[in-house]
């Protein structure tokens, strides 16, 4: 991933971040290291785009991450947090996400957004995605931010 | 006198949160109906008076640019401002919109005095006698976030 998108999609999350979920995010330049990469619950929303530019970004949020945003998106406490809106939160994230960044790669408008997808991963471990290209890590208050994505 | 809104999101808690943001900007809201994509929104419409739609784009089933344009070719619909509140961003949806009609356009992430201004300037367009009629009576706060 070249150092330019790497830029954008700091920017354009960062925005999505802070002015929906008043979250911080803080790009970290090295993968944690793997003793630190235990496993846990984490939400995964998935989104592709195609039509001009084809792209795919999966997202992997810690669960406690997840909720955290959920919260604040919703403007709730904790108690009041549905698990159905946790992967709903997590889907539109991905959503506004890649449709600002898309704003920025694709001004001309010719890809399309597809719906984005969610699943909960009960034990996942974040250790096998660091082999993988396009691997962007956001530190976070409530954990790190794995995002994984390509652009064509 | 209230308005009715129709927020289409396929997104339940984007949904939750427009609301919110309603709520909070003093335009007085009546009833408020909720649509997962363009299709339900279109069954809404046949069964409810309603004032001003804020519809996403990128939705299941029906997005919101089919939406608009069956609203904007319909006799009865026609009336009714549609307003945007979408990720898509590029200049080209922006035309699309426009050419169908559009009366606003909100790109998400939003800031909720985004969504204010553009409700109160829809709605003072498109039925300013109301308006003034209710800001007569004392409505329209500040925004209180």
């Amino acid at each position: 991933m070249d150092e330019l998108l790497r830029k954008s999609i700091f920017e354009t999350f960062s925005e999505v971040f802070e002015t929906m979920f008043f979250t911080f995010l803080e790009p970290l330049t090295e993968p944690p290291a793997k003793e630190e990469l235990g496993g846990g619950r984490y939400v995964e929303a998935t989104i592709t785009y195609s039509g001009g530019h084809t792209g795919c970004f999966r997202f992997y949020f810690p669960k406690e991450l997840a909720r955290n945003i959920t919260m604040n998106f919703l403007g709730v406490d904790a108690a009041d947090v549905q698990e159905s809106q946790i992967e709903d939160t997590a889907a539109e994230t991905a959503n506004m996400a890649i449709g600002s960044l898309l704003g920025k790669l694709d001004p001309g408008g010719n890809a399309a957004l597809a719906i984005p997808e969610t699943r909960e991963l009960a034990d996942f471990s974040p250790e096998k995605l660091l082999a993988e290209p396009g691997l962007s890590l956001f530190n976070t208050e409530f954990g790190i931010l794995w995002v994984v994505g390509s652009h064509v | 006198m209230a308005f009715n809104i129709l927020v289409a999101d396929d997104s339940e808690t984007m949904r939750a949160v427009i609301k919110k943001t309603v709520g909070m900007s003093g335009v007085p809201v009546g009833e408020f109906h909720e649509a997962a994509n363009g299709k339900e929104a279109l069954a809404i419409l046949e069964q409810n008076w309603i004032d001003v739609i804020i519809s996403d784009i990128n939705m299941p089933e029906m997005g919101g640019m089919e939406l608009l344009k069956k609203v904007s070719e319909d006799e009865d619909l026609k009336r009714i401002p549609l307003i945007f509140v979408t990720t898509e961003s590029s200049e080209a949806r922006r035309e699309e919109a426009q050419r169908l009609g559009v009366a606003g356009y909100v790109k998400k992430p939003f800031q909720p005095e985004a969504i204010k201004a553009i409700l109160y300037e829809v709605l003072e367009k498109a039925y300013e006698h109301r308006m003034t009629e209710t800001f007569d009576e004392g409505g329209g706060d500040d925004m209180d976030f």
